[in-house]
């Protein structure tokens, strides 16, 4: 018997998978990334002074979301991209 | 990309979705509600696992 | 344009119901319950009742998938809905799929929120959607599986797979199906979707991300004061989402709990501002960890109270319900806004 598939669709991503650009995270300017989620930023403050063992840190900055339940403005994920190679993410509870 | 052990099938459903191959370091979960004693742990598994993904 | 197939057909072994049924949960494609066969024949007659309607759909998330009306059609049929049912679910998914809905939040969230769906206007009578009585609870076609082929289409379409994308920590009931109608006819007030400029003949189905029904249990009041003192007090919780104050809620009066308010001169104007500065959280139910966290992202109390609605229009009334003297709070995921989208009828 023939059903109509209830999972059908385009994918809105394209084919292409995206390329990501190379990164020297023992050098370039990175951003910490937080979801603003309690302790996030805690963690991620933690390994930057860690970072500093093996790197220069004064060019490892901060941003956040302005709240946990909503994603990135468009304009801060350009900002980010803009500024730094590198951007690590915060993603849990 | 550093997520919760929890949240890690989450991620790399979302990376697939937008054709992204990500790089994730996995700590346990939870990190709210940790005080800073617990919150240590996960900060030594994640820069542990930064720096060896980094090759430092 | 592009050729890109309206449906894709899939070719499946002759089953039994109870073998359809065993093969479509083995796929991942259902809610635990029983479903119907999407069958391409009864698909088409779904599609044909919104063939008028052209507007392209935006990605689903988590899966970012652009639906199409057969794929939407069979997470209808699934769901036993009706033909006519299908422009009421469309509506729904078009609301959920406002931005400001916040639809993937919603879903990859912990919290236990569900796509609240409210229907107001003609249509409720048209399609027996029931506003009265146990309109929340089983036992209504119509409300039982709108709800549930919107969230088919979140499962299906979108992807949201309890535990694997859909990251809540419990769920709620409500996430088998939300769906309920506007008691417009016992209710005192302006219809809600005339009160957000649509006109009375519209059909509008409002969205928003919410937990289950709250209980508001009032027999003792016999002011609208009383009652307003009950329904502000058990909206000032402090374990809500609301409790970061940024997100709308709904109160679903009882036509009883309407019926006193109206006579002592409460209008939903005046219900806002009251419940905007009354329903509000002593500092000293929240703990001194949460402060500090609210604090951080710019939560401060007022006057020793956390307020949970941003502005008096973010809270949302209508009647709905039967007899009894109950009403209900329904909070929201906080991050999400509530949308009213009009049905696209023939």
């Amino acid at each position: 018997m023939h059903i109509v598939n209830p999972t059908y669709g385009v994918s809105a991503a394209g084919g292409e998978a995206v390329a990501v650009k190379p990164v020297d995270w023992r050098a370039d300017p990175i951003v910490l990334f937080s979801n603003s989620k309690p302790n996030a930023r805690e963690l991620l403050e933690g390994i930057r002074a860690r970072l500093g063992e093996i790197r220069r840190v004064d060019n490892i900055e901060f941003v956040h979301k302005n709240s946990a339940s909503q994603p990135a403005p468009a304009e801060l994920i350009e900002q980010v991209a803009g500024k730094y190679k590198g951007a690590l993410l915060a993603i849990a509870d | 990309m550093i997520a919760t052990e929890t949240f890690r099938p989450l991620v790399l459903a979302q990376a697939k979705a937008r054709k992204i191959e990500p790089r994730l370091i996995v700590v346990k979960h939870p990190i709210g509600g940790l005080n800073a004693q617990e919150l240590a742990e996960r900060i030594d598994t994640a820069t542990a696992g930064l720096t060896q993904a980094i090759g430092a | 344009m592009t050729d890109t197939p309206e449906t894709e057909l899939l070719d499946i072994p002759e089953f039994d119901a109870e073998g359809w049924n065993e093969y479509a949960l083995e796929q991942g494609w259902g809610d635990g319950m029983p479903l119907a066969l999407p069958t391409e024949a009864a698909v088409a007659k779904f599609v044909a009742v919104c063939r008028g309607d052209n507007q392209p759909f935006a990605p689903v998330s988590p899966r970012q998938i652009v639906p199409t009306l057969q794929s939407l059609a069979a997470n209808a049929v699934m769901a036993g809905c009706k033909p006519e049912y299908f422009p009421v679910v469309l509506a729904g998914l078009r609301g959920v799929l406002n931005a400001d809905y916040n639809l993937h939040g919603t879903l990859a969230t912990t919290h236990p929120c569900a796509p609240m769906v409210l229907v107001s206007g003609p249509i409720r009578k048209t399609l027996d959607i029931n506003c009265g009585s146990n309109c929340f609870g089983q036992g209504w076609r119509a409300n039982a599986t709108i709800g549930r082929a919107l969230q088919l289409i979140l499962l299906n379409i979108g992807g949201a797979r309890p535990g694997v994308m859909d990251r809540a920590t419990h769920g709620s009931p409500a996430k088998f199906a939300y769906c309920f109608g506007e008691n417009e006819e016992e209710s005192p007030w302006t219809p809600y979707h005339v009160r957000h400029g649509f006109a009375a003949s519209d059909s509008v189905v409002t969205v928003m991300a919410g937990e289950p029904p709250h209980n508001i249990n009032d027999h003792g009041s016999t002011s609208g004061e009383g009652l307003m003192t009950t329904i502000a007090g058990s909206i000032a919780q402090p374990g809500a989402n609301n409790i970061y104050g940024k997100g709308p809620y709904v109160v679903v009066l009882g036509p009883e709990h309407a019926e006193t308010l109206h006579r002592d001169s409460w209008t939903i104007e005046r219900m806002q501002q009251h419940l905007f500065e009354r329903a509000r959280v002593p500092v000293s139910r929240v703990s001194k960890e949460n402060q500090a966290s609210y604090a951080g992202s710019g939560h401060v109390p007022e006057d020793g109270y956390y307020k949970i609605a941003p502005t008096p229009q973010d809270i949302h009334i209508v009647v709905a319900g039967g007899p009894g003297k109950h009403s209900a709070w329904i909070p929201s995921f906080g991050g999400t806004a509530v949308i009213s989208v009009r049905v696209a009828t023939a």
